[in-house]
């Protein structure tokens, strides 16, 4: 367990930061063109990709292969040397990556990783505007038509949808068959004719939510990943696989940028003596403290085949909440000037510090992916084994 | 039990057979109850942390937090805090010598009960009678001491008077004591958690032989910073128990209790107070592992520099012992009017979550003693409180 090279590994990390980090990013990625955005973080995505520090979670013989322990190392010197995040390859390098690795085939991986790693950009494109936290009534159908099917339907909250090259795409093949039966899951090449994406504004003025109309878009038979009709399983087999993983970095961040910038802008303004600060700012950080063991615990038991039902939807919920709670701290100790601050920077963290920001921003937290109102249900009926609630 | 050489993964099988032991143990005396002394010292339990050549078990503190983990879910009345906790913690904590053995020998057995005396701030002072070289007093007070009155000998927590004026002045000592020593009173202090006995502690002007005040190991002043870690981390667990079993007790009821035709627990008002349960559950059973691992790796011996085990403490004490409160509260909640009443036994773990939540510090000043780190890395002058 114990890994002698995990401080040459930090001293490394720390160096790689220095040296490539660019000073001034956060100002110069503030009120960017949309344009801009996509060019940074395609160059960062890069950088990291270079230096091995991009995929670190991935199987060593595609490109990944760290140990856990160094995967913290190397999360927690990003945040505290104030990194720059991945956010347009994000279900890239998580999602799409987890599904092809649980559920894909070898032709579908050696066609996708490799290229993911070459910055090919990935989007969901599961919630619909009738199937939301009811995702399982989802209505997109996809049509068996030879060796290709015809999809058609409506996508809705799908992040980054403008800029995607391929989509994981959930769309009913059995019409007739109950519910959770007649899914399968596919991978759409976002070139294909018949697909228009519209950009949807939201709460805090960004517009990476897209709505994808899906008319007649045809998706050859080879890009089912799994089995026709068992795409629910491989979308929740997949869940848990990516939760802890981007669990690890969030957390890390948390702790590394956000408390620490916390205790900063308390100390600027002279409440480190408050007691009543300093007593919320000591519930934070122990708070981050079980939040990080909790998201490591969960990677270590998903490696090991022993993560609980519910382990995934704990963590999920736990962090949203808790992100909500300290951002809303920050905006509240910094009072008025928080409200001034209309813009924060492109490519930063959920907690750039633009608290008021980051604080609307925690919605698209506690609402995607899986609100808290249904982790909470997760987590009772298969952590705890609660009986369902009748349908009515 | 031996826990020198032997793996990781063979020391969690070993601390997962004594869970299995424990819970089955104390299941039989049932909630709120209290276990035979003699039945936990047959077990082993007494001398987990004593060396082998005392008849101990030789382990960790790792291995006496998995039974206080179960003696909090059993919410059992024992003098297991006061006693094997404190007093062999202090004993251990002391330098070895031919008394000091013999008394953690017969701890391990269950013959003496030596119950640590470890109250907040220095609230005994030994002072040295003029004119006499081996004799001593000790005067203080303190209440709400766990188990003290179940004590055969009492050790207490004393700091030398300044004005003293030798190299040892201020540095705490342990005052061996027979609880019928002239000038010592032992008072029973009855509180409305039932499961655990208090007492409060008067000396007036008791006479100490040298023989009596036991030196600590290293620097004193780390010894029983470590000690009140031990204590704190000791009521983490505890409290980590209480929530398990209130967690589980509330799951087991929501799925029979049936209203509106239906389970209880299938309504999202309960399914949703049983999540929030659950996850802080799980956030406490981290916080506390992590604490376990810090103190048990730490010591009596602590290097000076950052002090990650009185944090890891600070943070498992402060998390855990609150949300016990709120989980047992949930649980009298959820359990409706059958949980509110005598018979359910919900009341029994709430009152000890609750006196849990106030031993060794609360959390506030838990958190206090957390966020004097930040105004240390911010510049200022504050150092870790004790």
């Amino acid at each position: 367990m114990a890994d002698p090279g995990l401080d040459e590994f930090r001293a490394e990390v720390r160096s790689w930061c220095r040296d490539h980090i660019p000073a001034g990013w956060r100002a110069a990625q503030t009120g960017v063109s949309e344009d801009e955005y996509v060019a940074f973080q395609r160059w960062w995505f890069a950088q990291l990709r270079d230096a091995g520090y991009a995929v670190p979670h991935w199987p060593a013989q595609w490109g990944g292969g760290m140990p856990l322990a160094r995967q913290v190392v190397l999360y927690q010197e990003l945040a505290a040397h104030d990194a720059p995040r991945l956010v347009l390859a994000f279900v890239a390098i998580h999602h799409a990556a987890a599904t092809l690795l649980e559920a894909g085939t070898e032709e579908q991986r050696a066609r996708h990783l490799p290229a993911i790693l070459d910055g090919e950009i990935w989007v969901q494109g599961f919630s619909e505007p009738e199937a939301g936290s009811d995702l399982v009534s989802l209505r997109t159908t996809a049509t068996r038509d030879g060796d290709r099917y015809l999809v058609h339907g409506q996508k809705l909250w799908a992040s980054g949808a403008t800029h995607a090259d391929w989509c994981l795409l959930l769309a009913r093949t059995d019409p007739a068959a109950p519910k959770r039966r007649g899914i399968s899951y596919f991978l759409l090449d976002m070139r294909t004719p018949g697909i228009d994406v519209r950009p949807i504004e939201n709460a805090v003025g960004e517009s990476h939510f897209c709505e994808i109309f899906l008319n007649d878009v045809a998706v050859p038979a080879v890009n089912l990943v799994g089995a026709e009709n068992a795409g629910w399983q491989v979308a929740q087999a997949t869940l848990g696989a990516e939760r802890g993983l981007t669990m690890l970095e969030l957390a890390e961040r948390l702790g590394q940028a956000g408390f620490r910038w916390l205790v900063e802008a308390s100390g600027r303004l002279g409440l480190l003596g408050d007691s009543l600060t300093a007593d919320r700012l000591a519930g934070f950080e122990t708070e981050i403290a079980g939040l990080r063991a909790l998201c490591r615990d969960l990677v270590e038991r998903h490696e090991a085949g022993r993560a609980g039902p519910a382990d995934a939807s704990i963590v999920k919920l736990y962090y949203s909440e808790l992100l909500q709670r300290m951002t809303g701290f920050g905006a509240e100790i910094t009072g008025l000037p928080a409200h001034a601050v209309l813009r924060k920077p492109a490519s930063s963290g959920w907690e750039s510090g633009a608290w008021m920001l980051d604080f609307i921003g925690s919605w698209e937290w506690t609402i995607p992916g899986g609100a808290s109102e249904i982790q909470r249900n997760i987590i009772a009926e298969r952590g705890l084994g609660l009986p369902r609630e009748s349908v009515l | 039990m031996t826990s020198s050489g032997a793996t990781a993964g063979e020391l969690a099988a070993i601390r997962e057979e004594l869970r299995a032991v424990a819970r089955d143990l104390l299941g039989k005396t049932g909630a709120a109850a209290a276990p035979d002394w003699a039945q936990l010292a047959a077990a082993g339990w007494l001398g987990l942390e004593i060396p082998a050549e005392l008849d101990g078990a030789d382990a960790t503190f790792a291995e006496t937090a998995v039974i206080v983990e179960e003696l909090g879910r059993a919410a059992a009345r024992t003098p297991y805090l006061g006693a094997t906790v404190l007093g062999t913690g202090a004993l251990l904590a002391t330098r070895p010598g031919p008394a000091r053995d013999a008394l953690l020998a017969a701890a391990a057995t269950g013959e003496e009960t030596p119950v640590a005396v470890v109250p907040e701030g220095a609230a005994f002072r030994l002072a040295r009678i003029p004119g006499e070289d081996e004799r001593l007093r000790l005067h203080g007070h303190a209440p709400f001491l766990p188990d003290a009155a179940q004590a055969s000998t009492l050790l207490v927590l004393a700091y030398p008077s300044e004005a003293d004026g030798t190299a040892d002045a201020a540095k705490p000592v342990l005052v061996v004591l027979n609880p019928d020593a002239p000038g010592l009173t032992v008072t029973p202090q009855p509180v409305l958690d039932e499961t655990r006995l208090l007492a409060e502690v008067s000396a007036d002007g008791v006479t100490v032989i040298e023989d009596q005040t036991w030196r600590l190991a290293d620097d004193p002043h780390v010894a029983v910073k470590r000690l009140r870690d031990r204590a704190a981390v000791t009521l983490a667990c505890d409290s980590l128990g209480v929530a398990e079993a209130m967690l589980a007790a509330t799951v087991s009821y929501a799925k029979v209790r049936q209203q509106f035709g239906r389970p209880i627990g299938s309504f999202q008002a309960v399914k949703h107070a049983c999540a929030d349960m659950l996850v802080q559950v799980a956030v406490a059973r981290q916080l506390v592992a992590a604490a376990v691992v810090a103190l048990a790796a730490a010591g009596a011996a602590l290097a000076t520099g950052e002090d990650d085990a009185g944090a890891a403490a600070a943070m498992a004490k402060s998390y855990a012992c609150a949300a016990a409160v709120d989980v047992a509260g949930k649980a009298m909640q959820l359990h409706g009017g059958v949980g509110y009443a005598r018979e359910s036994g919900v009341h029994a773990y709430l009152k000890r979550a609750a006196l849990n939540r106030d031993l060794f510090g609360s959390p506030t000043a838990h958190r206090a003693r957390l966020a004097a780190r930040y105004r240390a890395t911010a510049g200022e002058t504050d150092q870790m409180v004790d």
